[in-house]
């Protein structure tokens, strides 16, 4: 095989190749208007992580491993490794509010959005990023996918993979925004409730991951029925398959009550200098 | 369960209910799920074959390898016992052994390979482009192990058995371990609902 068959989308999508375009493109831009002032060491850490954030849910969702994640269970785990914890995280911690910045005022004015569609924007906004719902929706998303019966849909039909895809990815981005995102600078306020969240998602995937790992049966008949990209045991495959959901997947979610609490210690150091 | 898991999963069965219809089957209903037979293929007898060539038929398609131990065999002795139980029927369905492995299946082997199964049973073949392409429609693939000293090597594949009916349109998905009691009453059905 060609180094282009590794590199060129499974299944072309537009909307992906577009949603990535716009978004690099528009947070290059907004990079590259910043004023000298505000770039210090951090600024260049965040474009990083920004990059390296976006082009990893590219390389998972648009080339060859999109392929490997339709044929092996322990590669679709790690895709949505990348698609629902690792991806969005760094775009997040880049700086992803900046994208707004960096598109023409006339996209970014919310108020001119006629009230039809932008109250019950808002309201669902709200409720999906309420404290209490957003970790269920992020563990349950997590579990949905992993039903036997729906993930075994999900893998047959072109449309139910597309759609599995997109709301880990919207979800995952949604859920990182909410705990890291720049509304929270390590104030008090809310300090609490995001450590909390952070340990409520750990646990469930953890038992998930365990319960994958040490399952004796088969529990993913799907990737018999479609084949393996390579000969590899169902167990074996099932096994890898739940260390990634068991391990790197909760470690994320560690790192994310690591994040939380090195937020709130500079913040208040911030105080302190200020005070002294 | 928080009101959005609700809008997902009905969200789900409004994506799914496209996808089924009112007959009941036992075994998986695709319907709408997967895409209209479609192939450019060679046949055991080295003819050029396309889709238009079965339609009329109840078509079971089948990707396998004729060296294959255990899967191919044990579906393909399934489909010869079921088709057997469908009495005048039995002549109203093809079942399409696409081979996934063209290196080692040669047409020669592919027929004697059918013929141990029926008259019903058909080998097809196509060069590896081809046979990928296919398999990408009906989202299955396949893959290679090393070879041995001896040559050999494994290979993984998908174990559907795709039934489509007599228009190409895909209906009911089947597998090594489908009952063989629904295996015979959807395909009943299935013939019933063609007349």
């Amino acid at each position: 095989m060609s180094a282009l068959t590794y590199l060129l989308p499974w299944e072309f999508s537009p909307v992906l190749l577009l949603s990535v375009l716009i978004t690099g493109g528009l947070y290059t831009r907004a990079v590259l208007l910043k004023p000298n002032k505000e770039i210090k060491v951090k600024f260049y850490w965040q474009v990083l992580s920004f990059y390296f954030g976006l082009l990893s849910i590219y390389i998972v969702s648009h080339t060859y491993v999109d392929y490997l994640s339709q044929y092996m269970f322990w590669v679709h785990r790690f895709q949505h490794l990348v698609l629902h914890h690792l991806g969005p995280l760094l775009l997040v911690l880049g700086g992803a509010q900046w994208v707004q910045q960096g598109a023409p005022s006339l996209f970014t004015n919310w108020c001119r959005v006629p009230a039809v569609i932008r109250v019950p924007s808002e309201l669902c906004y709200r409720f999906i990023q309420h404290p209490v719902i957003a970790p269920v929706v992020f563990v349950g998303l997590i579990y949905l996918w992993l039903i036997p019966e729906i993930h075994f849909a999900a893998m047959l039909s072109k449309k139910l993979y597309w759609i599995m895809n997109w709301s880990m990815l919207i979800d995952g981005f949604l859920f990182w925004w909410l705990v890291l995102g720049p509304e929270w600078q390590g104030e008090q306020r809310g300090f609490k409730t995001r450590l909390l969240m952070m340990v409520v998602v750990v646990v469930p995937q953890q038992l998930l991951g365990a319960y994958l790992t040490l399952s004796r049966s088969v529990l993913y008949d799907v990737y018999d029925v479609c084949g393996r990209a390579w000969p590899i045991s169902p167990l074996s495959d099932q096994i890898y398959g739940g260390i990634i959901t068991w391990i790197p997947a909760s470690m994320m979610s560690v790192l994310g009550l690591v994040l939380v609490l090195r937020r709130r210690l500079n913040y208040l150091k911030r105080i302190e200098n200020e005070l002294s | 369960m928080s009101y959005l898991k609700v809008i997902f999963i009905t969200l789900l069965l409004f994506v799914l209910s496209a996808c089924t219809n009112d007959e009941p089957t036992k075994l998986t209903n695709i319907k709408g799920l997967i895409p209209d037979l479609a192939f450019e293929l060679t046949d055991e007898n080295n003819a050029a074959v396309t889709e238009k060539n079965y339609l009329g038929y109840t078509t079971a398609v089948f990707f396998g390898f004729t060296s294959c131990p255990e899967v191919c065999p044990t579906t393909m002795h399934q489909w010869a016992a079921t088709i057997k139980q469908l009495g005048d029927s039995a002549a109203s369905v093809k079942v399409l052994f696409v081979s996934v492995d063209p290196e080692r299946d040669s047409v020669e082997k592919l027929r004697q390979y059918t013929e141990l199964f029926g008259p019903a049973f058909i080998g097809l073949r196509g060069e590896d482009a081809v046979i990928k392409d296919m398999t990408k429609r009906y989202r299955v693939t396949f893959g290679y192990g090393d070879k041995n000293t001896q040559g050999d090597y494994e290979v993984s594949h998908s174990s559907a058995v795709f039934v489509f009916d007599q228009h190409g349109k895909a209906r009911i998905l089947a597998t090594q371990s489908s009952p063989p009691d629904d295996l015979l009453h959807d395909l009943k059905n299935l013939l019933a609902s063609s007349r």
